[in-house]
């Protein structure tokens, strides 16, 4: 476990916590925006405003939480800034275009795209489970959202994602 | 967080067209954590048209969208609680589209997300004026005037197609 | 937890960012913060075009930002619209 950060401490420290949890921030990032351009920009903000805020946070645990609350309200902030995908219902996820069941290679890049054009609050609810594992009153907490809220998005998503593989072939299972 | 885009670059006329609504929503702007307000009038759309990009497949599609537009207004509040808005500010607009030239054609009403969805067209002689659309939820208040006649099919794939990413089809086995 | 589930774990696995991350968060920390361009470059431009009495840089710094509107514009009025259109398909089934 990585020792307490403080901004006193020598900067190497500061490298070790960046190296430690960079591909946590990256891949935050790259989940919500689906571009790495902005996802290292976001990342590296991320970072420095850690760096500035260093002296406030108490514990290993501290850092982690306060890194993923950051990166995500960021990233979501970029999407709704930038507003190149639109705010559309669940329902209406345009399917991919992309063929029968042999195709299953790209179900991976499949479901990343159809999770960065979810609305924010799902996106951001689908990420913190699946790539950092939470559990629902976790993301609840980490979001500022209500448990009922995040496990309703979970649900939805779930289901509408489900809907369009199967519909191309490939949910089959 | 409270992020606010506010895109305003027309001051509103002393007296609007009769397709155009006043919207009286400006006050819950203070109140929302994500604001979207839009005011083209003819003009500015003309001129906004010259800066499309015909080669670009979306921006081509709005700009022939744009042909037999006049205005378009938009107001879109995202709140972090509800009961920012009240219903009172929805009537509002409503009773200036019980006008006799403005029919309501949708009337959605969903309680699984308690989502409501209203949409307006405005005639004369038999000719589409105007439309508006109204979405209600919770946590959000969208209100949408276009004045002019609006390609209704071409303004909903617009809006089904939006930045929604392409996959790449893999070349085919030979 | 169903295949979907997995899927996603797979799909959302974390991505290392590009080499030489670090060293550019150290760069910059070490800078003060500074060093990426901003992405806000318009407003600053048009600051400065409307100082410099640029009236023709100004006029172009307009037609961007009316074509910004319309975009944001269409893409909300269709995307409800395309909500509703959905609907009633749903509906009429």
């Amino acid at each position: 476990m990585m020792p307490v950060a403080r901004a006193e401490q020598p900067v190497a420290d500061f490298d070790a916590l960046v190296r430690e949890h960079q591909a946590m921030v990256f891949s935050l990032a790259y989940h919500v925006l689906h571009d790495r351009a902005l996802a290292e920009e976001v990342g590296q903000e991320v970072f420095l405003n850690l760096h500035r805020n260093l002296a406030t946070l108490q514990s290993a645990a501290h850092v982690l939480f306060w890194l993923r609350q950051a990166t995500i309200r960021r990233a979501i902030d970029e999407t709704r800034r930038r507003r190149r995908q639109p705010q559309v219902e669940l329902e209406k996820v345009a399917e991919p275009a992309i063929g029968p069941a042999e195709r299953d290679p790209m179900l991976s890049e499949t479901l990343r795209r159809l999770i960065a054009v979810l609305p924010e609050d799902a996106r951001a609810v689908m990420v913190m489970r699946y790539q950092e594992d939470l559990d629902p009153s976790e993301i609840a907490e980490l979001l500022e959202m209500p448990l009922a809220t995040v496990k309703s998005h979970l649900h939805r998503s779930l289901a509408v994602l489900r809907e369009k593989l199967v519909r191309r072939g490939l949910g089959d299972r | 967080m409270k992020t606010v885009v506010k895109l305003l670059l027309l001051a509103v006329a002393a007296q609007l067209p009769a397709q155009q609504i006043q919207f009286n929503l400006d006050h819950l702007a203070g109140k929302a954590s994500n604001t979207v307000d839009v005011s083209l009038n003819g003009t500015m759309l003309q001129f906004a048209a010259k800066f499309l990009d015909g080669k670009d497949s979306e921006e081509a599609q709005v700009k022939k969208l744009l042909e037999g537009i006049t205005g378009i207004y938009v107001k879109s509040y995202e709140f972090k609680t509800e009961g920012a808005w009240a219903p009172a500010d929805l009537d509002r607009v409503r009773d200036q589209l019980r006008a006799p030239q403005w029919a309501r054609i949708i009337d959605i009403n969903s309680t699984e997300d308690r989502q409501t969805t209203q949409v307006y067209v405005r005639s004369e002689n038999q000719k589409m004026t105007g439309l508006a659309i109204l979405v209600s939820e919770p946590k959000e208040l969208t209100v949408v005037n276009i004045v002019g006649n609006v390609d209704l099919n071409s303004l909903a794939e617009l809006g089904g197609h939006f930045g929604i990413p392409k996959v790449e089809t893999p070349p085919q086995k030979k | 937890m169903d295949w979907l589930e997995e899927e996603l774990r797979r799909a959302l696995a974390r991505k290392e960012p590009e080499p030489g991350f670090t060293a550019r968060v150290s760069a910059r920390s070490r800078a003060g913060g500074r060093g990426a361009l901003s992405r806000r470059w318009l407003a600053t431009a048009a600051s400065v075009l409307v100082l410099a009495g640029s009236g023709a840089g100004y006029r172009w710094y307009q037609g961007v930002r009316a074509k910004e509107q319309v975009m944001a514009a269409v893409r909300i009025a269709g995307g409800k619209l395309n909500q509703v259109q959905n609907r009633v398909l749903e509906v009429a089934k």
